[in-house]
């Protein structure tokens, strides 16, 4: 599962742009289950289990990451860009990115320091005074390489600490998800269970939109990462969620409330298995479930969420015992919600 | 010598503001091809270009070779290192940042950045005691590894851009020693004399206030002195006339704290050699080495070649390469005093 993650992450696809990530899904599922792409690009798959339930299950993640899109390219040769997803400026600025399907090596430039005034120098930098350079002489020049609507990736590493505990990537939003669903394509199923891989969850839950409605399923567990705030400085309730204590079970997030009785089960299952598990201490956030719940004439839905630190950013943290543990929850659930 | 090769080796070796041993390391075996005195005296590189003789003036060649960083003031209970910046830190590029922590052995890090449902909508900038790093570590393993005032550099790595261009960190100003490197190997290829004694410096420091420039001139004692450093690059948005434009020449430094002499000089040169030069004006002091230079003990001839560098103190410093090389060219020319043929 470890490798799946390493290799999802390091894959660039952002919103409307999964093709990457949809390719590597695919030559992994290929022979372990049937399924289909349709119109958006969502991955639709069906894993056949011991049994066929007597109501449908459907595991979701979303295969898109948040990055940027190149809106203009400048006399200078540099590049004017927006962001795709809700990123804050702050974590662009001063890094380094890939630049369209050649991913050109780039970085994200705005006036030096030295240059700013007193009260510019506390001001959060804006998306409109950055822009990228490629190293381009001027704007003919970059017109070889770049044009308008290209893709920006963050240039990421996947790290860990030395004892494994801790990994650092982008996009672990929401490839951590996808990694645990290709894990569990790969093994033993109960029951038949859907898998779906969904586009454009970043830019307002657009593809599961379309896949929930294509599957119907009665029942769904929405596998994402979520905004740990368990840094020096925050405590109490802004802490929202803790890395190590187990994956995050929410009752309510800015997009969906939740199905109470799963949102039950899945901590009562988590105690007679002896799995840690938490749930979020402010509402914040959303994901899929916002709109895979009022799919058709609604969806029973939770969300199983690792804690994640600097969501949304080239450097998400998350703990390697959440991810595990993550993966054990969801495997019991999906046999127990029939129960 | 292969200037994009030299840049790389100096900027993948680190040295923040008084931790520069790496750095200098690199630097002195490099300088050793040239100069065979090359020592570390006190913290500065310093090599002497072949014999001196008695009637030439004593020149000196100086680029920085610390880099900006950041420096451990503690680590916090819950396990995430505290810090105070060392040099022009622009903290708004902070947040969600890859750093290396050099402490008993190198760890890697992140910065942490406030997610936005905490952040509530203000734009404030992070004070710098509000920065902490995460290592992915409780303190009692951080402990073994990190201690008070270890440095911590920001991680990003050479790369190369379109064309002739280049990001590293640290490029301000190992892109500097990268000139003053490739003009000593123009001179070892040539036949033509150095006009001047020359003494090579890499100083320590130079974030810090040019510290390390100041007592390496006071050990050194020019009669002229030139600090090669790198100045603002212009990007779209900027004032031209601030700026030099990448890919069009070392920019020859005229300010009333400058001497007027050898900025002529230089100009002059680089038109007998149709190497190709910026002016950069500047109206008092430089904030470069040259500023200590000027007045070291007795004063000396002060002047400033600078190479255009886009964002300046951040992990992705750019520049062309191809201003190293001609900055390398003017220099050599200048040594060989060709502006007197």
């Amino acid at each position: 599962m470890n490798s799946y993650l390493k290799e999802l992450c390091l894959l660039d696809g952002i919103s409307g742009d999964e093709d990457n990530v949809r390719n590597y899904i695919i030559n992994v599922i290929k022979d372990k289950c049937s399924y289909s792409v349709d119109n958006l690009g969502n991955i639709i798959a069906l894993k056949k289990g011991r049994k066929t339930p007597p109501k449908k299950i459907m595991i979701a993640a979303h295969m898109d990451e948040v990055g940027m899109i190149v809106t203009s390219v400048r006399n200078d040769g540099t590049l004017t860009f927006d962001t795709v997803g809700g990123i804050d400026p702050s974590v662009i600025i001063g890094k380094r990115v890939r630049v369209g399907k050649n991913l050109l090596c780039g970085v994200v430039g705005s006036k030096p320091i030295h240059k700013l005034s007193s009260e510019e120098r506390e001001k959060a930098a804006k998306v409109s005074a950055m822009y990228i350079d490629i190293g381009a002489a001027d704007k003919a020049d970059a017109e070889k390489y770049v044009m308008q609507g290209d893709c920006v990736y963050f240039d990421s590493q996947f790290i860990t600490t030395d004892n494994d505990k801790i990994i650092k990537s982008k996009a672990i939003d929401d490839r951590a998800g996808c990694a645990i669903m290709l894990e569990l394509i790969g093994s033993e199923l109960e029951y038949d269970t859907w898998f779906v891989f969904n586009v454009q969850e970043e830019i307002g839950l657009r593809g599961s939109m379309v896949s929930a409605f294509s599957v119907q399923p009665h029942f769904a567990i929405v596998l994402e990462a979520t905004t740990a705030a368990d840094i020096n400085g925050v405590s109490g309730e802004k802490r929202v969620c803790e890395l190590g204590k187990g994956p995050v079970v929410s009752y309510m997030d800015r997009a969906t409330m939740y199905d109470k009785e799963l949102f039950r089960l899945a901590f009562d299952c988590a105690a007679q298995n002896n799995i840690p598990c938490q749930t979020k201490s402010m509402v914040a956030g959303g994901n899929d479930s916002g709109s895979i719940h009022l799919s058709g004439r609604g969806v029973r839905t939770m969300a199983v969420s690792l804690p994640c630190r600097y969501l949304h950013s080239p450097s998400c943290v998350i703990a390697q015992s959440d991810f595990c543990n993550a993966y054990k929850l969801v495997e019991i659930l999906m046999k127990k919600v029939f129960d | 010598m292969d200037i994009k090769n030299t840049i790389k080796l100096l900027t993948d070796a680190k040295g923040v503001s008084g931790a520069e041993n790496a750095a200098c390391g690199v630097a002195l075996d490099m300088l050793r091809k040239y100069c065979a005195d090359a020592a570390i005296i006190n913290g500065n590189v310093i090599g002497n270009l072949s014999e001196f003789k008695k009637d030439r003036k004593h020149l000196l060649l100086d680029a920085h070779i610390d880099q900006v960083g950041m420096i451990v003031t503690c680590i916090t209970d819950d396990g995430f290192i505290k810090v105070g910046n060392v040099g022009g830190i622009d903290r708004r590029l902070l947040p969600a940042q890859q750093v290396t922590i050099h402490g008993k052995q190198d760890i890697k890090g992140v910065i942490c950045s406030v997610p936005p449902h905490l952040s509530s909508g203000t734009q404030e900038v992070l004070k710098m005691t509000e920065v902490s790093i995460d290592a992915g570590m409780k303190k009692s393993e951080l402990e073994k590894i990190v201690s008070h005032g270890d440095v911590i550099s920001f991680d990003t790595s050479y790369s190369q851009l379109l064309g002739t261009r280049i990001t590293a960190p640290s490029l301000d100003d190992r892109c500097g020693v990268a000139s003053i490197l490739y003009a000593l190997e123009l001179l070892s290829d040539s036949d033509n004399e150095s006009k001047y004694n020359v003494t090579v410096l890499f100083s320590s420091q130079e974030e810090l206030g040019e510290r390390g420039a100041r007592i390496a001139a006071f050990e050194i004692n020019p009669d002229i002195a030139i600090a090669v450093d790198v100045s603002f690059g212009y990007a779209d948005g900027e004032t031209e006339y601030e700026c030099g434009k990448l890919g069009k020449g070392a920019m020859i430094g005229i300010s009333p704290s400058l001497s007027r002499e050898i900025s002529d000089e230089l100009v002059e040169t680089s038109k007998a050699c149709n190497i190709p030069y910026q002016l950069e004006i500047m109206n008092g002091l430089t904030s470069t080495n040259a500023d200590r230079f000027a007045v070291n003990r007795c004063g000396s001839k002060a002047c400033t070649v600078s190479i255009p560098l886009r964002y300046m103190h951040t992990p992705v410093e750019v520049i062309d390469v191809e201003d190293v090389r001609m900055t390398a060219e003017l220099l050599a020319a200048y040594i060989r005093g060709e502006v007197r043929k």
